[in-house]
C-alpha cells in the first residue's frame, strides 16, 4: 500500500513542478508584451506630454533640452499667445463649424441612406454608383471648383462654403445605408406603416434611433476631421478673426511668436486638449450605444 | 368586425412577366379565420401583402366591408400585421413597441396604458413591459408582436407565418395561444403558412394556393377528405395521400402489383365519365391502408401481401414504407402491432376512401359529397 501511495505522490510532485514551469512560461512572455506595449504607448504619448510640458516653458528653457518637470511660464506664455492672434475666438470658430458640419453630415447622409435602402426608384443603381464613384475623387481636386463656386455666390469668407458641402458625403451615405442593410429589416418600415407612420416620421422615430451608433461612429470621424482641416479654411477665409484653429496655427509661424516656442507649444496644445478629451469621453458613449442597440 | 372581398386580384411584379397571383376570388366572412397554404413562391404572402396593402393590386378589387381599398394606405385600412421577423422597433421598450401605432392615433394616453396593460396580460408580458427586444426570447418577441396587433383592435387580423422562426415545441405552443386569441377577440384573421397542420388546426377555411393560383377553399375536414385535384390531395396531409398511377377497366384499377376492385359510387362516375381503359392517378391516405386483422376480414378482395422496407415509429403510430408487388407506399398503422422492417405484411385497402384524378388536369375526377365522407368514416 504504502509503496503505492509513494509512486502517486511522486506523480504529483512532478506534474506539479511541471504546471509550475507552464506558469513561469506564460508569465515571461506576458511580461514581454507588457514591456511591448508600455515602450509604444510611451512613443505615441510623448509627443502630448512634450507639448503640454512646453507649453509651460520659457523659450530659453526649451531650447536647452528637454525634461519631463513642468515649469512655470504657462501665464507668461499665454499672455504672449492672446498678444498676436485670439485663440478662443478661433477655437470657437473651429468648435461652431465642426459641431454644424457633423450634424448636418449626418443627418442629410441618414436621410439619404435611408432612400436608397427603402425605396425603389428609377437609376438608384446609377445614382448610388455615382456617388461611390467620388468617393475616389481625392478632396483637393475639388478645391479649385468649390472655390470659384463660392466665389459666384459671393460666400468667399464667411463659413457657409466650409459648412454646406458637408450634406453631400458619399463615403457616410454608403456606410449608413450598409448597416441598414445589415441590421435593419425592411419589414420593420412596413410595421411602422400599417401603424400608422408616414415616411418621415419612420426616418426620424424609427430609422435615426436604429442609426445612432452609426452615427456616433461616422460623427467622430466628421468632426475630426472637420476640425483638423486645415486647407478649406486657408482657401475660403481671409479674415484672421474668422480663422480657425489650424489656420491660425499656420498663421504663427510667419509671426513674432514663432520665436517664442512656449507659446507656439501652448497654442497648439489648446487647439489639441480638448478635442482628445471630448474624444475620450464620446468614444466610451459609443462603444456602449453599439452594444446597446443590437438590432436582432 | 369586417368582411373582405377579393375580386379577380391579380398580382405581376414590376419586370415580371408571369403574374404572382392569378385571378384570386374569395369572400371572407366576419370573424373567420383563413388560412392560406402552399409551398414557397405560391403567392399566399403576396395575397397577405396585397390585403395589407404593401403591395400594390395590379388587377382586380379588393374590398373591406362595403369599401374598395385598392387605393387606401396600409394605415387606413384598419388592419393589423404580424410578420415573421417580429419586426418590433428595436430601440423601443415592449410598452412603447406596443403603443407605438396609438400614440399615432393620437389616443389618450391614460386610454393607451389599459390597452397595453390589458393585451400584456392576455398575452403574459406583464412583466417584460420595460424589456427591449433584444433581451427577450424568441417566443416573448412574438408575443410582443401580436400584443402590437391586438391593442389596435384592427377590422382584420393578418399574420404573415409568425410561428416560421420559432422552435418545433414553441410553435405548438403558440399556435394555441394564437387559436385562443381569436377567440376572445372575435376579429376575422388572415394567416398565411406554408406548414399544412398549422393550417389544419387553426383554419376554419383553408385557402390552398400553387403558382399564384387558388387550388381549393374549404374547410380542413373538407380539404384533407374531399380534395379538388392530385396537388391538395398530396400537399394536406402527413405522410402525404399515396398517389399512382394505374388502369382502370371493368370496374378494377390495375396496375403494378395493384388489382383492386372500385366501390361503386366511384365505379359508377368513371364509367359514366369514359375513363374505361384509360390510365387515371390512384389516391389512398396512408392511413386508409390497413393492417389489422378485422379489416382483413372485413374486406378480403383488397387484401394484398406487402413487405416492409423501412418501419418508422412515431409513438401510438407507425408509418410503415410498403413494397407492394414493386410500388412503394406508405401506410400509418397502430404502433402497438409492433411492425419491422423487412417483414411481410398483408394490407387490406379501405376503397371506399380512394380517390381517383384525371392524369392530364390531374382535377378529381369524382368530387366526394362531405355527407359521404362523414359515413364512410363512420
Amino acid at each position: 500500500m504504502s509503496a503505492r501511495d509513494k509512486t502517486i505522490s511522486d506523480d504529483a510532485i512532478s506534474l506539479s513542478e511541471k504546471g509550475h514551469r507552464q506558469v513561469i512560461q506564460v508569465n515571461i512572455v506576458r511580461l514581454v508584451i507588457y514591456v511591448l506595449l508600455g515602450l509604444l504607448a510611451i512613443v505615441s504619448l510623448i509627443p502630448f506630454a512634450m507639448m503640454i510640458i512646453n507649453a509651460t516653458r520659457t523659450n530659453g528653457e526649451i531650447l536647452q533640452g528637454f525634461t519631463l518637470i513642468p515649469s512655470n511660464a504657462l501665464m507668461e506664455n499665454y499672455d504672449i499667445l492672446i498678444s498676436y492672434v485670439d485663440v478662443w475666438r478661433g477655437f470657437l470658430n473651429s468648435l461652431m463649424i465642426a459641431v454644424l458640419v457633423t450634424l448636418l453630415n449626418s443627418y442629410f447622409s441618414a436621410l439619404t441612406a435611408f432612400a436608397f435602402w427603402a425605396y425603389n426608384f428609377k437609376g438608384k443603381t446609377f445614382i448610388f454608383g455615382f456617388s461611390l464613384l467620388l468617393m475616389m475623387v481625392p478632396g483637393q481636386l475639388s478645391m479649385l471648383g468649390q472655390y470659384e463656386l463660392a466665389s459666384n455666390l459671393g460666400i468667399l469668407n464667411t463659413y457657409w462654403p466650409l459648412i454646406l458641402p458637408a450634406i453631400a458625403a458619399p463615403f457616410t451615405v454608403f456606410f449608413f445605408r450598409q448597416y441598414l442593410y445589415t441590421s435593419m429589416p425592411y419589414s420593420i418600415v412596413e410595421a411602422a406603416r400599417i401603424d400608422g407612420a408616414r415616411d418621415l416620421l419612420i426616418f426620424h422615430r424609427i430609422v435615426l434611433p436604429v442609426l445612432k451608433p452609426a452615427i456616433a461612429t461616422q460623427g467622430i470621424f466628421t468632426f475630426i476631421g472637420s476640425w483638423n482641416n486645415y486647407m478649406g479654411p486657408l482657401i475660403m477665409i481671409r479674415t484672421p478673426s474668422k480663422f480657425t484653429l489650424p489656420v491660425m496655427m499656420g498663421a504663427l509661424s510667419g509671426s513674432p511668436v514663432a520665436n517664442n516656442l512656449g507659446a507656439m507649444y501652448l497654442g497648439i496644445a489648446i487647439s489639441v486638449v480638448p478635442i482628445m478629451i471630448a474624444f475620450m469621453f464620446f468614444s466610451k458613449n459609443i462603444i456602449s450605444s453599439i452594444s446597446s442597440g443590437a438590432v436582432k | 368586425m369586417a368582411e373582405i372581398k377579393l375580386k379577380h386580384i391579380h398580382k405581376r411584379y414590376e419586370n415580371a412577366e408571369d403574374f404572382a397571383v392569378t385571378d384570386f376570388n374569395l369572400d371572407i366572412q366576419d370573424n373567420e379565420f383563413i388560412v392560406f397554404v402552399g409551398p414557397s413562391g405560391c403567392g399566399k404572402s403576396t395575397t397577405l401583402r396585397m390585403i395589407a396593402g404593401l403591395e400594390e393590386i395590379t388587377e382586380g378589387d379588393l374590398y373591406i366591408d362595403a369599401d374598395v381599398v385598392n387605393d387606401v394606405a396600409p394605415k387606413d385600412r384598419d388592419i393589423a400585421m404580424v410578420f415573421q421577423n417580429y419586426a418590433l422597433y428595436p430601440h423601443m421598450t415592449v410598452f412603447d413597441n406596443m403603443a407605438f401605432g396609438l400614440k399615432l392615433r393620437k389616443m389618450p394616453k391614460d386610454e393607451i396604458k389599459e390597452r397595453v396593460d390589458h393585451a400584456a396580460e392576455m398575452l403574459g408580458l406583464t412583466d417584460l413591459l420595460d424589456r427591449k427586444p433584444a433581451a427577450l426570447s424568441g417566443g416573448q418577441r412574438q408575443r410582443v408582436a401580436l400584443g402590437r396587433a391586438v391593442v389596435r383592435s384592427p377590422k382584420v387580423f393578418l399574420m404573415d407565418e409568425p410561428l416560421s422562426n420559432l422552435d418545433a415545441k414553441l410553435r405548438v405552443h403558440m399556435r394555441t395561444e394564437i387559436a385562443k386569441l381569436h377567440e376572445e377577440l372575435e376579429t376575422t384573421m388572415i394567416y398565411v403558412t406554408h406548414d399544412q397542420t398549422e393550417a389544419m388546426t387553426l383554419a376554419d377555411r383553408i385557402v390552398i394556393m400553387e403558382a399564384g393560383v387558388i387550388q381549393q377553399v374549404g374547410s380542413p375536414f373538407e380539404v384533407y377528405n374531399s380534395p379538388n385535384n392530385a396537388f391538395v390531395a398530396s400537399f394536406i396531409g402527413s405522410p402525404a395521400m399515396n398517389l399512382h398511377e394505374v388502369t382502370y377497366s371493368q370496374g378494377r384499377i390495375t396496375g403494378k402489383g395493384i388489382d383492386l376492385a372500385v366501390s361503386e359510387p366511384s365505379r359508377k362516375e368513371l364509367d359514366e365519365k369514359g375513363y374505361e381503359g384509360k390510365t387515371v392517378i390512384f389516391g389512398i391516405r396512408p392511413e386508409d391502408i390497413h393492417s389489422e386483422q378485422i379489416a382483413l376480414d372485413t374486406t378480403p378482395e383488397t387484401v394484398v401481401e406487402t413487405t416492409i422496407t423501412v418501419a418508422e415509429l412515431t409513438g401510438a403510430e407507425s408509418i410503415l414504407y410498403i413494397d407492394v408487388g414493386g410500388t412503394e407506399m406508405v401506410a400509418v398503422v397502430d404502433a402497438r402491432d409492433f411492425h419491422q422492417a423487412g417483414e411481410t405484411m398483408e394490407v387490406a385497402f379501405n376503397m371506399n376512401k380512394a380517390h381517383f384524378f384525371d392524369v392530364e388536369t390531374e382535377e378529381v375526377i369524382r368530387k366526394k359529397p362531405i355527407e359521404e365522407v362523414v359515413e364512410t368514416t363512420i
